[in-house]
């Protein structure tokens, strides 16, 4: 045998084994001993086994433009694809072992070549996070790098499904790529994200604050919304990342994969006819209605802890993966507020860019009302969610459960901005506004001349009622396609998904709308 | 025979009473409360009438309502079930009044043995031995500190009137008679509108045994045996039995026979229940005597072959017993489980909700007494008892068996149930030797858990059901992925046996699983124990399975939580994580977290209303000592301290209604500077 060819395998050995080690043992344990696993094991759990092809093993940086030139194998980055249950996706995954994760420019090509193969083949694009920000010895060409990364999240925004998962620091401009793209996982009590840390936050507002409290999962979970999810620990961080991706396709020319639950399709739920209350001022959990409707009653709720007035989240109806986008009653009477508007606006984007079909379930007084509302631009933020149903081409249906009142019923996927299909059930009230504030309305002057303005008001809300807070009206005019038995929701919609299915609908030609972001 | 009558009650008994109205081609007339308009007895019934507000009082205890409503429909007579107002004379006598009739004793013997001291007087009478006490209503503390000291403790305060352990304490030393004594008068004449108390000695290591009598008007009196409640919990019975393992033949008779002697003493008529407490030595001693239908009266039934509604039907209409003491004959053994809507995990605290799935368990010998369905509400306002399950064998261990996986089988969604807990209960080996007596959940359990470990095997059997659950949901999304997956060098094999790790609590183990080539058997190893198992086809939706594990058939009820199963088998209800191998492997890295609510804050454990909040801001607690108090379904249940502190504040006040999860008072702990 080739002496020189030995001895380029022997090299090539050894270079493999340099990047797989990496940072080194000591900084491995230092990983686990914050309970967080390694860049490499991240992957390995998160793709199928043995399926992980390594990309720029081997590539490193220049070694920066100050002092000491120090280039590391990998560069801080591991990047390559392999399958999540058999389907191809594309994956970085940072190493915090090797200087903190810091990104510079080879760590920055490495992922930009990822994305740029992930766009060309079609294939979602994972980025496991954990860097301790900009290489700073890099200098202007670490700033460089983001602006690259940012600028192909951007491009493949809509083509490929992103996610990122926040499993240690993302600090600073780095924040912006997994802001960008479509979903945010982050790791509780081992992950945080902000643009100024507390030391930042010290110096100018003295203010002391930890990093959790800045910017712990929890903290963007509940208040600011830039977690979609949330998990207790990396295992399960990266199994909630498979099961996301299986409700998903691989891009925007494909149609997302049908699981069959052995689920019947036709199968009725007698609870659901008993779900909303006699009392209209009673509420009750919408949630009850989407797990019945759904297969296997499985639901993945995104942003479940924000804005908790609105419920978005994938499901399967007969295996066809929805998005579900439903007025929650029990918090705020589901009220839109400008954070609900928000969540749902986004929300309704990602699956009208992904083809998944959108059901609105609506039982919605209005947009909540109050100077911190319209001072907070509840104009701006609900004119967002009118916007993306308005935008969405993919199949759309609504189901009225009770409330259906003024501009949030039109809102809220209404046939007036051509959502496809439209039921209610027999507890719609479609109206402009709730009985009281109508009757006081309409009939302000006959109420204050009354002996008992109160019997008056009480007889006129009845009227109101009667007249207007059914969804008969609605169905005369065909603004309700029709008015269906609570119990049969589930078959209703699965039926229509089945029509929709060949629905072809473009807009006019234009670089791209104008979403009142 | 009547040709129409109206039940006054509700649920469970409600539509039990309807079942044999119905046979016996007897009309039926519910009545209902707000709360119940959609209450599947209004539904049974041929007709029904609204009769009030949700308040029991309003409506169930409404006399006045009631008769109209049993006359404005045409009614001949009145049943009252349990509960509410069947051991109520002045309604019996206004039954009667109104020239109805009232399917129960006469108003004398009711309000006779509803008098605790007079029944007990007219126990000694009838040569009944009762339990050594003071027949007269306690004065003061001193009186009762004295007439403790001669009876000798512990003792048991007890009410006059009432049932249900309402107002009873036990004093075990004289420091505690003073506050024991006001807590039961206050909550005696709340609970009944009296505060007469009386004092007996409190037997320990005793066993509740009953005996269901039934008498005509004409005289005739038969015992048709006896059932053993001996588990209960706060006096509530929680599992009924008949026969009682601790009686035979001999003391059979000799309690019949006593019990017999009583209801004739008593001129008693209907169906009626005389309860005793049995030592261990065999002796017996009278309690009281129940004068209705009991919520246990099924397992007699099952073990008689006789019907007593239609046995208090046909008396109240004036027929004769048809059977004599001969013609009694017992079959096999009986077991009654109560199931309540109540959190077992969180202190028992009553659980309110919409059932939003409702299976019952199925079987030849398995009854179910239901007074829900799919799409009920559970509200605070009546007794949580949603069902009984009434299981019959040969004999009392085959009766068992059927009881727990009829309890395994019995899926109830939307509120939290006692069902587990019930089934943790009968599958305690104490349980299964026939070991019992009142103090048997003190002993043998620590809140809902039992105190001696879960049994192994049944512990596998929910691994091995998470395993395979996972496994084929993995299975069915890699096919789904398939038609989007690269068809390049797919033709590689792919292996058939598959290695995953189970850990719940502290529990871990090793399952693995090979399919075999039948598609639906599999040679499962969970750890060393090799099982074979039949699958049925995989429905998600269900969240019950059942699998043939070696030849025999076994249920669970199961629900995906995030990335986990949560499994209710036998009793234990927990989660079990299911992991691969390499998940295993990297598990000792990730922390374990405890997942308890933050200490400093004391939050609502269920809907209700405060009717006491004892403590004041900057009061001392401790650990359990009760902050406040909530009224939930009749029931008052103190939320207890979490945490050793001092009270920061008070957020709620007397009255207030207030929701589960809602912030009742924070404390200043240990930590807190």
């Amino acid at each position: 045998m080739d002496v020189q060819y030995n001895s380029t395998l022997e090299t090539l050995e050894r270079l493999r084994a340099e990047s797989i080690v990496a940072g080194g043992e000591r900084k491995i344990e230092a990983q686990h001993r914050k309970g967080k696993l390694t860049a490499r094991e991240r992957i390995d759990l998160l793709l199928d086994d043995g399926t992980f092809e390594e990309f720029d093993m081997l590539k490193t940086g220049r070694g920066g433009a100050l002092g000491v030139r120090q280039i590391y194998p990998g560069d801080g980055v591991i990047t390559g694809h392999g399958s999540i249950d058999g389907r191809e996706v594309f994956v970085f995954s940072q190493d915090f072992t090797v200087v903190g994760g810091s990104l510079g420019e080879a760590h920055s090509q490495k992922i930009c070549k990822t994305m740029d193969l992930a766009v060309r083949v079609g294939a979602p694009i994972i980025g496991l996070n954990d860097s301790g920000g900009a290489r700073i010895q890099e200098g202007v060409d670490a700033l460089a790098a983001y602006g690259e990364i940012f600028h192909r999240n951007v491009r493949a925004s809509g083509v490929v499904p992103q996610i990122s998962c926040v499993m240690g620091p993302c600090a600073g401009g780095a924040v912006y790529s997994p802001s960008i793209t479509d979903f945010v996982f982050m790791v509780q009590e081992s992950s945080y994200m902000f643009v100024t840390g507390p030391s930042v936050v010290k110096t100018v507002t003295h203010q002391e604050i930890t990093s959790e409290e800045l910017g712990g999962a929890g903290v963007h979970a509940k208040k600011s919304g830039v977690a979609h999810f949330t998990a207790p620990n990396d295992i399960l961080c990266l199994r909630e990342i498979r099961r996301l991706i299986s409700y998903l396709p691989s891009n925007n020319r494909q149609r997302s994969p049908i699981l069959d639950l052995r689920d019947p399709a036709n199968r009725i739920d007698p609870a659901l006819d008993y779900l909303v209350p006699e009392n209209p001022n009673q509420t009750y959990d919408m949630s009850v209605l989407i797990f019945s409707i759904l297969d296997g009653a499985e639901f993945m709720e995104v942003q479940s802890d924000f804005a908790r007035n609105v419920i978005c989240g994938f499901g399967r109806l007969g295996g066809q993966t929805v998005g579900l986008v439903a007025n929650q009653p029990a918090v705020l009477a589901g009220a839109l507020d400008t954070d609900a508007s928000f969540k749902a606006g986004r929300f309704v984007r990602f699956c009208d860019a992904f083809n998944i079909p959108l059901i609105a379930l609506v039982d919605v007084p209005g947009f909540m009302p109050g100077p911190d509302q319209e001072h907070g631009g509840i104009i701006r933020h609900g004119a967002k969610l009118l916007y993306a149903f308005t935008e969405a081409t993919v199949p759309r249906m609504s189901v009225i459960v009770r409330k259906a009142y003024g501009g949030a019923y039109l809102v809220m996927n209404s046939k007036h901005i051509h959502c496809d299909v439209n039921y209610a059930w027999p507890t719609a009230e479609i109206a402009v506004m709730g009985s009281k504030g109508a009757a006081e309305v309409i009939h302000r002057k006959e109420i204050q001349a009354a002996q008992d303005p109160e019997a008056v008001l009480n007889e006129k809300m009845a009227d109101y009622r009667r007249t207007f807070l059914n969804p008969f009206l609605a169905a005369k005019r065909g603004y309700i396609d029709d008015v269906i038995f609570p119990r049969d929701t589930r078959h209703r919609l699965i039926r229509t998904l089945q029509v929709l299915e060949g629905k072809v609908a473009k807009g006019p030609e234009r670089k791209h709308g104008n979403i009142p972001l | 025979m009547f040709e129409k009558i109206l039940i006054a009650n509700r649920g469970e008994i409600a539509v039990r009473i309807m079942r044999t109205c119905k046979r016996m081609g007897i009309g039926t007339v519910a009545v209902y409360s707000d709360a119940d308009s959609r209450g599947l007895h209004r539904q049974m019934a041929d007709e029904a009438v609204h009769i009030g507000g949700a308040p029991a009082g309003e409506s169930y205890l409404n006399v006045e309502n009631i008769i109209s409503a049993s006359l404005s429909t045409g009614c001949g007579a009145v049943h009252p079930g349990y509960g509410f107002l069947s051991e109520n004379s002045h309604f019996a006598r206004a039954v009667k009044a109104a020239g109805l009739v009232f399917i129960g004793p006469p108003a004398e013997a009711i309000s006779l043995m509803g008098d605790k001291i007079a029944s007990k007087e007219l126990a000694v009478k009838a040569g009944v031995p009762v339990i050594p006490g003071h027949v007269e209503a306690l004065t003061d503390v001193e009186e009762a500190l004295s007439l403790a000291g001669s009876i000798g403790y512990p003792v048991l305060l007890k009410p006059a009137a009432g049932g249900g352990g309402k107002g009873m304490r036990i004093v075990r030393e004289p420091d505690e008679m003073e506050t024991a004594l006001a807590a039961s008068r206050q909550e005696t004449r709340k609970a009944f509108g009296d505060k007469r108390i009386f004092m007996e000695r409190y037997i320990e290591g005793t066993r509740h045994v009953e005996i269901q009598i039934i008498a005509d008007a004409f005289g005739n009196v038969v015992y048709l045996g006896e059932r053993e409640c001996s588990i209960q919990r706060r006096y509530q019975k929680i599992i009924e039995e008949s026969p009682s393992p601790a009686v035979g033949p001999e003391l059979r008779e000799r309690m019949g026979k006593a019990a017999c002697k009583l209801a004739r003493k008593a001129g008693y008529v209907n169906a009626g229940t005389v309860e005793f407490v049995l030592e261990a030595t065999g002796r017996f001693y009278f309690i009281e005597m129940n004068t209705r239908l009991q919520v246990e009266h099924p397992v007699t039934e099952m073990i008689t072959g006789q019907d007593l509604v239609e046995l208090q039907l046909r008396i109240a209409a004036g027929e004769k017993l048809p059977f004599d003491q001969a013609g009694v004959v017992f079959n096999g053994c009986a077991i009654e489980a109560r199931i309540c809507a109540e959190d077992a995990t969180k202190g028992f605290i009553p659980s309110t909700g919409m059932i939003t799935r409702y299976a019952e368990p199925r079987g030849k010998s398995i009854r179910v007494d239901s007074g829900v369905d799919t799409g009920s509400k559970i509200g605070v306002y009546y007794d949580s008892m949603l069902a009984k399950v009434i299981s019959h064998g040969p004999n009392r261990e085959a009766a068992r068996i059927g009881l727990v996986e009829a309890l395994n089988g019995y899926h109830i969604e939307g509120v939290a149930t006692n069902i587990d807990f019930a089934n943790s209960v009968i599958c305690h080996p104490a349980f299964a030797q026939g070991d019992l007596d009142t103090s048997f959940i003190e002993h043998h359990f620590d809140n809902h858990r039992p105190l001696s470990p879960p049994d192994e095997r049944n512990l596998k059997l929910s691994s091995l059901a998470a395993v395979l659950i996972y496994h084929v949901r993995t299975m069915a999304v890699r096919e789904s992925i398939k038609p989007m997956a690269s068809r390049i060098g797919a033709g590689k094999t792919t292996t058939e046996t598959h290695r995953y790790f189970v850990r719940s609590e502290e529990d871990e183990y090793e399952v693995l699983l090979e399919k075999g080539s039948m598609g639906r058997l599999w040679t499962i190893h969970v750890n060393e124990d090799k099982m074979v198992v039949e699958t049925p086809d995989f429905e998600f939706f269900r969240r019950r399975l059942k699998l043939k594990v070696d030849g025999r058939i076994h249920r669970f009820r199961l629900r995906v939580e995030r990335s986990f199963f949560w499994i209710a088998f036998c009793g234990p209800a927990r989660l079990f994580e299911v992991y691969s191998p390499k998940e295993w492997a990297l598990l000792k890295y990730m922390p374990r977290r405890d997942e308890s609510p933050p200490s400093n804050e004391l939050q609502c454990p269920m809907p209700g209303l405060v009717v006491d909040v004892p403590v004041r801001k900057g009061d001392r607690i401790f650990r359990g000592q009760n902050l406040v108090v909530l009224e939930s379904m009749k029931m008052e249940s103190g939320v207890a301290s979490p945490v050793d502190g001092v009270v920061a504040d008070v957020l709620v006040t007397i009255g207030q209604a207030v929701e589960a999860g809602e912030i009742l008072i924070r404390f200043l702990t240990q930590g807190d500077k």
